[in-house]
């Protein structure tokens, strides 16, 4: 039998590492990553929005370079919004990788007339963050509980560092009343539905579906949303 | 809010929007509000405008992406047929997001170095394609994907086992291949790009050189545009040894000629 080093230098993987070191790996990455995305693109402007869309628009005919620079400029984002519902880091980077691929795949579904691009994959990530807990709460409800006790309104106030972006957001955040912004932080940034918000503050469903809806049209509107 | 006379409950069903734009809502609220929206220009636009509110909470929670992400995806996207534009937006839409939730998708492999791999899953149907990443250009790879539908669903059961590792590296007389391997499913996915031209009356053939003996794992497809495969080889035994050699084009029982690879699994 040939010896297997006689064909050459061959690479051989490692098993991908446990768990415990993928995030320690994530959380020591350091900035570098985090400049471009944490700015943000929604601060950036009409032209970056329209140049984000137009990027998409080119990812759909199989441009790698242009997915490149949508990967800049949102894997951060979606990273952060997945990884405030789902909480695990491994989980939220496996749920991250199948958001930006995603949107590789069904970039041509992307209509420009219908929203921002940011808004197309934020929401892409939001939703498939929520799913993912969701079918993980169908077997236990004792997120719930645990969440009662721990409003998570500060999660986005002790943000790791700041940019212009942030402090938009945390300004409109902090216009709300507080019981819009609790409605807000627990379905966005927790992922519960507006039932579970509902139970969670011993108040009707209508008045919580009721209070989203407000708190949504106010922080549009601090936020400049173009209607 | 300003809106066509509607029947009463149409207000009431309105005022989901806001838990809408933040996904907090059942699927079935979901389906049903979407409904609405296709009827209700105004909503539809409303919605929109929320949702770029809370596309905004999200980027506000921008984190610094974990080292190797960028790069798994990235290989994962030259090895994945993106969708074609849809005929008819709402039903294919649907349809496309029903498939993609279904789906196993792409595992967080650490592969060492430049080499990638990882699978995009649930596949078969939505045409899944997968091989190995060399720095060739897509096209000659969604061509051989194309050919390889067939097997794709076997490509990806590999691609996406939790034990999957990667290698790749020279072939003896020419080119390079990359094998994917899962002792959990006794499988390996083996390509190749480059490897020289052989007769019409020969071809390269694969085998599993192990404990118990010597057994054949298949021709490999006559190449065109430089790349070779992917294709399954399963049967995979621990202590198996993968092998190339050029062989008559039927086949043979044995290995004729020196081995053109050997690699220990």
């Amino acid at each position: 039998m040939t010896v297997p080093g006689s064909q050459g230098p061959w690479n051989q993987a490692q098993p991908a590492p446990a768990a415990e070191a993928g995030a320690a790996a994530a959380s020591s990455t350091g900035a570098g990553a985090a400049g471009p995305g944490a700015a943000g693109p929604g601060s950036a402007g009409a032209s970056a929005r329209h140049d984000l869309a137009a990027q998409i628009g080119q990812v759909a005919r199989g441009d790698a370079a242009a997915f490149d620079a949508v990967f800049e400029q949102l894997g951060p984002s979606v990273f952060g919004a997945v990884k405030r519902v789902i909480r695990d880091p491994a989980q939220s980077e496996e749920v991250t990788q199948e958001v930006l691929l995603e949107v590789w795949r069904t970039a041509a579904k992307f209509d420009a007339g219908r929203g921002s691009a940011t808004a197309w994959v934020m929401t892409l990530a939001h939703r498939r963050a929520v799913d993912r807990v969701r079918s993980v709460q169908a077997e236990s409800e004792r997120e719930r509980r645990v969440a009662a006790a721990d409003i998570p309104y500060d999660e986005v106030i002790d943000a790791v560092e700041s940019s212009l972006e942030r402090e938009r957001v945390r300004r409109c955040l902090n216009s709300l009343t507080e019981v819009q912004r609790e409605s807000v932080t627990l379905a966005y940034y927790r992922g519960y539905t507006y039932g579970q918000v509902a139970s969670l503050l011993g108040v009707p469903t209508g008045t919580v579906k009721t209070r989203m809806r407000d708190a949504l049209i106010r922080l549009r509107d601090c936020l400049g949303v173009p209607q | 809010m300003k809106g066509k006379p509607t029947r009463a409950n149409r207000r009431d069903e309105h005022t989901l929007a806001g838990a809408y734009a933040m996904d907090a809502i059942s699927a079935k609220e979901r389906d049903r509000f979407e409904r609405h929206l296709a009827r209700c220009e105004e909503c539809a636009q409303e919605t929109a405008s929320l949702r770029e509110a809370t596309a905004l909470l999200g980027t506000a929670a921008a984190e610094p992406l974990p080292a190797g992400l960028k790069e798994r995806v990235m290989a994962a996207a030259t090895m994945t047929r993106q969708q074609p534009p849809a005929d008819e937006a709402g039903a294919s839409a649907r349809r496309g997001r029903a498939r993609i939730k279904a789906g196993p998708w792409l595992r967080s492999l650490a592969w060492p170095g430049r080499v990638a791999l990882a699978a995009a899953g649930a596949a078969a149907a939505a045409g899944l394609a997968v091989a190995a990443v060399f720095g060739v250009s897509n096209g000659s790879m969604q061509q051989q994907l194309d050919q390889a539908q067939t097997s794709s669903q076997q490509i990806a059961a590999v691609l996406t086992a939790q034990d999957a590792v990667m290698m790749t590296g020279p072939v003896t007389g020419g080119g390079s291949a990359t094998i994917v391997m899962s002792h959990a499913r006794h499988a390996l996915v083996f390509t190749a790009q480059g490897l020289r031209a052989l007769p019409a009356s020969r071809g390269y053939e694969l085998w599993l050189i192990g404990p118990d003996g010597t057994r054949s794992a298949g021709m490999l497809p006559t190449g065109s545009h430089d790349m070779t495969g992917p294709v399954v080889a399963s049967g995979l035994r621990q202590g198996d040894h993968l092998a190339l050699t050029d062989e008559p084009a039927g086949g043979s029982a044995r290995p004729t000629a020196s081995m053109m690879l050997d690699v220990d699994l």
